[in-house]
Parts: structure tokens; C-alpha cells; sequence
């Protein structure tokens, strides 16, 4: 036993470091600083860093592919309703046209119509005219000579002639009107 | 001059002053981790932050307690 | 003559059992290096291997970075992301979190391996259990402590930040200022290393003492008293468990302090 108490003796506290513990600890102690500041919490948060910017890129990527559809699908939209309005206006123009022309064609025929008529109107009316006035002077000469025939005397005296004429002739006129 | 003696102790009583020195951390901790338990249940959503403490708390208790143990090794 | 080991081996000749004593630790043969200040001997070997085998998973974790990680890189990232998230950023908050978190991992990581090995097969001590690596470590934390709070605030600014919290009447600080020095400047660091070393210390004690005894009442004892052993022995894979609890915890507890010694040193009022 007192061989024991010798050997133990030397170091009995624990508390006081030997030399070459404090050595190695300041050994160990550097190489995992080093370590740890140089290489694993540098990649620690490159590993965190990359996925965060990877999760956010692909969000982004999401994103930009989102709106780009919703974009695409917009221009459909709309380029299909300008064609669908374009088509109606096209129709509505074309239906107005067809009309116009119908319209067009119905007065230049209207206008035809008249102008026929018209003309023939004013033919009928020249002719009727014609025929009065050469109706009356020839019918006045011949009553004239009639008259002169039968009266015998002659009715070279204008005035007095014209004045008989008319008066048959209005004679004349009346009894045509009796008569019809 | 002869002395009697009635019963005799080895062993040193360094032993007898750690165990007391166990007696008060032992209630400190004890303390301390039912206090948490406790402050838990009441508000369960700060229980990190309440472990954390706990942990600081019996980290000063226990030291108590191993201050004892370092007497023991110090001064026998 | 009374001292720790007659103490703690009463009785150490031939077939009593012989306990454990302080003699685990103290006065352990040299393996290499005898005599000169690169001694190694048991307890260095082994904190030599915890630490070379710890750096040496890490590196093959994250030796190929990818975005999607696989099983080992899985693991390293969710060990960093504990130190990072529970530790760093919620004691010292996200800004000196960042600064702060490679000495916090790598003092966590470190002690923790090095702790490890007191319930490993084969090493069976933990590498902390020398007092170099945990004073070593206190005394990094001292430094970094009063470092950033001399960074912070200018050296005369800290000391009257420290030694003079505010909101106390002056009278106070006749008193208060003594306590807050002894507390500050020479508990702190000696106390995280104390906590440390004893924890192994008395960790690896308990372990030895329980299979010590198993080994004693099966092979040396015999007979009946071989009962006893299979009691021992449960206590020991009880304590194993146990230790390697403790272990984890004194690791965390070693850096949580650290990181709060830190962010006291920085704050506007304590």
C-alpha cells in the first residue's frame, strides 16, 4: 500500500494540467477550428444558399412560366374576339351593302319607271295637243267654208269669223259632253 | 491512560461532505425542472425558450454539486 | 496519510475488489513521445481519435455537396442546423449568430466527440476527461466573451457595463461590483471547465465502479455472490445510457453558455 500512496501521490490533483495536455489540447482545439471555419460551416451554408437560390430560381422559373401562359392565353383570347367582331362587322357590312344595292337597284328601276312614264305621258300629251290644234284650224276652215257655203257670204272679216268659230266650237264641245 | 473505543470509522469524511453538498443542488434541480414543467403546461408554445433556461438553470446548480466533488478530490 | 487514492482503493491486494480511483486519470503510463511536452498516453491517444474520426465524418459528409443531400449529408446538415437554429441564432439572434457559429459547432462537435468515447467499447474514457481540453476550452470562451464585449462597447465601456449594471442605487455597487467581478471574470471560465471535467470524471468512475464490481462478484467472488453481479451489471447499462445523455447534454450546455456568456457581454443592459 504505502508504494500505491507514493505512485499516486505525484499527481494526486486533478486540477492542475500537465504539460502535455494542455499541449494537445491546444492541438486538437486548433485543428477543429480550422476545420470547422475553413471547411464545414463555409459549406454548410453554400449547401443551404444553393437551395434556397435553387427553391427560389424554380419559383421563379414557375412563375415566368405562369404569367408567359397566362399571357399567351390572353392574346388567344383576344385576337378570337376580334376576329369573331371583325367577322360580324364584316357580315353587318355586307348585309348593309346587299341592301344598298337592292335599294339602289329598286330606284334606278323606280326612276326608269317614271321616266317611261313620263315620257310617254308627255308623248301622249304632244300628240293630243298636236291633234287639237290641228283639229281646230282645220275644223274651223271647213265650218268657215261651210258657213260661207251656206250663208253665202263671206266671212272675210276676221274678227267676225274667229268669233263665230268659237262659239261653235263651244257649241260643238257642249253637245259632245251631252252626248257622252 | 488507556482510551476504549467503542466503534471505529475508516475512510475519510470528505465522503460525508460530498453528500451533503449533493443535498441542496438535488433540490435545486429538482426545483428547476418542476418550475419548467410547470411554466410548460402553462404555455406550451414558449417551451423552447423555457428548456433552454431550464438547461442554464441546472447548469448553475449542478455546479454545486461538483464543486463538492472537487473538494473531495482537493483537500483529502 | 489520507489522500484520494488509499481513499478510494481501501483495498487493493490481491483478491478484494478494487475500486476505482482518481488513478484512472492521473499518472497514466506514456504510450509515445515520454518526458516531453508531446506526450501522449491513454486519455490524449483516444481524444486524438474521437476528434481525427469526427472530422473525418464531417468531411465525408460534406465532401460532395448536393443540392439534394444524400444520407450522410442529410445528418451533417441536421447536426449543423441544431448548433445554428437552437444554439447560435437563438441566443445570440440571426446577425452575431452568423458570426459566431463556426467556434460554437466547433466546440460543440469537439466536445462532443471527445465525450463520446467514454461509453465507446475499446476507448472506454472520454477525452475530455483530462483538465487541459476543458480549461483549454474555458478559457476560449473567456476570451471570446470579453472579446466581443470589448468589441462592442470599447474596453472601459464593457468593464463598467459588467462590473456596474445599471438600474441599481450606488450604495449597491460597493457590494455588487466585487460579485460581479468574481462572478464574471473567474467563475465563468472555471466553472464551464470544472462542469465539464467532473462530468466526465465522475461519468467515467461510476461506469468502471459498476462493471469493476461485476467483474469482481462473477470471476473473483463466485458463489452465490455472483448474484450480486447481475445487479451491477444492469446498473451499468443503465449508467452507459445515462452517460451518454450526459454526455450529449454537457456538450450543449458547455456551448449554450458559451454563446450566453457572448450575447451578455454584447447587450445594451444586464
Amino acid at each position: 500500500m504505502p508504494e500505491l500512496v507514493l505512485a499516486a501521490e505525484a499527481d494526486t490533483n486533478p486540477f492542475l494540467p500537465a504539460i502535455y495536455d494542455i499541449t494537445w489540447s491546444a492541438v486538437v482545439f486548433l485543428v477543429v477550428m480550422v476545420f470547422f471555419v475553413r471547411f464545414a460551416i463555409p459549406r454548410f451554408r453554400q449547401i443551404l444558399d444553393d437551395r434556397a437560390e435553387a427553391i427560389e430560381g424554380n419559383i421563379a422559373k414557375a412563375d415566368d412560366a405562369q404569367r408567359k401562359a397566362e399571357a399567351a392565353l390572353e392574346q388567344y383570347t383576344t385576337q378570337l374576339a376580334e376576329a369573331r367582331a371583325e367577322a360580324g362587322r364584316i357580315r353587318d357590312a355586307a348585309r348593309v351593302d346587299g341592301q344598298a344595292i337592292v335599294n339602289e337597284l329598286k330606284e334606278q328601276a323606280v326612276i326608269a319607271a317614271a321616266r317611261v312614264t313620263a315620257t310617254a305621258k308627255a308623248q301622249i300629251e304632244a300628240e293630243r295637243q298636236a291633234a287639237v290644234i290641228s283639229l281646230r284650224s282645220e275644223v274651223g276652215t271647213l265650218a268657215i267654208d261651210l258657213a260661207s257655203g251656206v250663208i253665202g257670204e263671206s266671212l272675210t272679216d276676221d274678227e267676225k269669223a274667229s268669233g263665230i268659230v268659237d262659239r261653235f266650237l263651244a257649241d260643238l264641245e257642249a253637245s259632245e259632253k251631252v252626248v257622252r | 491512560m488507556e482510551s476504549t473505543i467503542l466503534a471505529e470509522i475508516t475512510g475519510n469524511i470528505a465522503t460525508v461532505g460530498y453528500g451533503l453538498a449533493a443535498i441542496g443542488p438535488g433540490i435545486g434541480i429538482g426545483i428547476v425542472a418542476g418550475k419548467t414543467v410547470e411554466a410548460m403546461a402553462r404555455q406550451p408554445e414558449l417551451a423552447g425558450r423555457l428548456q433552454v433556461t431550464m438547461f442554464l438553470g441546472i447548469a448553475f446548480t449542478e455546479l454545486l454539486a461538483f464543486i463538492g466533488v472537487a473538494v473531495f478530490f482537493i483537500f483529502v | 496519510m489520507y489522500n484520494a487514492a488509499n481513499l478510494l482503493v481501501p483495498m487493493a491486494t490481491g483478491d478484494e475488489f478494487q475500486a476505482p480511483g482518481i488513478s484512472e486519470f492521473l499518472g497514466l503510463p506514456a504510450l509515445f513521445f515520454e518526458g516531453t511536452p508531446f506526450e501522449i498516453n491513454r486519455i490524449i491517444l483516444v481524444r486524438l481519435l474521437a476528434v481525427a474520426v469526427m472530422l473525418f465524418l464531417f468531411w465525408l459528409a460534406l465532401r460532395k455537396p448536393s443540392r439534394v443531400p444524400g444520407r450522410g449529408q442529410s445528418i451533417a446538415e441536421l447536426a449543423l442546423g441544431f448548433v445554428q437554429v437552437q444554439i447560435a441564432d437563438q441566443i445570440l439572434g440571426k446577425e452575431m449568430g452568423r458570426r459566431y457559429l463556426p467556434l460554437l459547432a466547433g466546440m460543440f462537435f469537439g466536445i462532443l466527440a471527445m465525450n463520446v468515447t467514454g461509453v465507446i467499447p475499446a476507448l472506454n474514457i472520454s477525452g475530455t476527461a483530462l483538465i487541459g481540453m476543458p480549461l483549454l476550452l474555458g478559457l476560449v470562451a473567456y476570451v471570446v466573451f470579453i472579446y466581443a464585449g470589448i468589441k462592442q462597447f470599447g474596453t472601459a465601456k464593457f468593464f463598467k457595463n459588467s462590473l456596474f449594471p445599471a438600474g441599481v442605487p450606488w450604495p449597491i455597487y460597493i457590494l455588487l461590483a466585487p460579485i460581479e467581478f468574481i462572478n464574471i471574470f473567474i467563475v465563468r471560465p472555471i466553472s464551464l471547465a470544472l462542469r465539464l471535467l467532473l462530468n466526465m470524471m465522475v461519468g467515467h468512475l461510476l461506469l468502471v465502479l459498476c462493471f469493476g464490481a461485476t467483474s469482481f462478484f462473477i470471476f473473483t467472488a463466485g458463489g452465490l455472490l455472483g448474484l450480486f453481479g447481475i445487479g451491477t451489471l444492469a446498473f451499468g447499462f443503465i449508467f452507459t445510457f445515462v452517460e451518454f445523455a450526459v454526455f450529449i447534454l454537457q456538450a450543449y450546455i458547455f456551448t449554450l453558455l458559451t454563446a450566453v456568456y457572448v450575447q451578455q457581454a454584447v447587450a445594451e443592459e444586464h
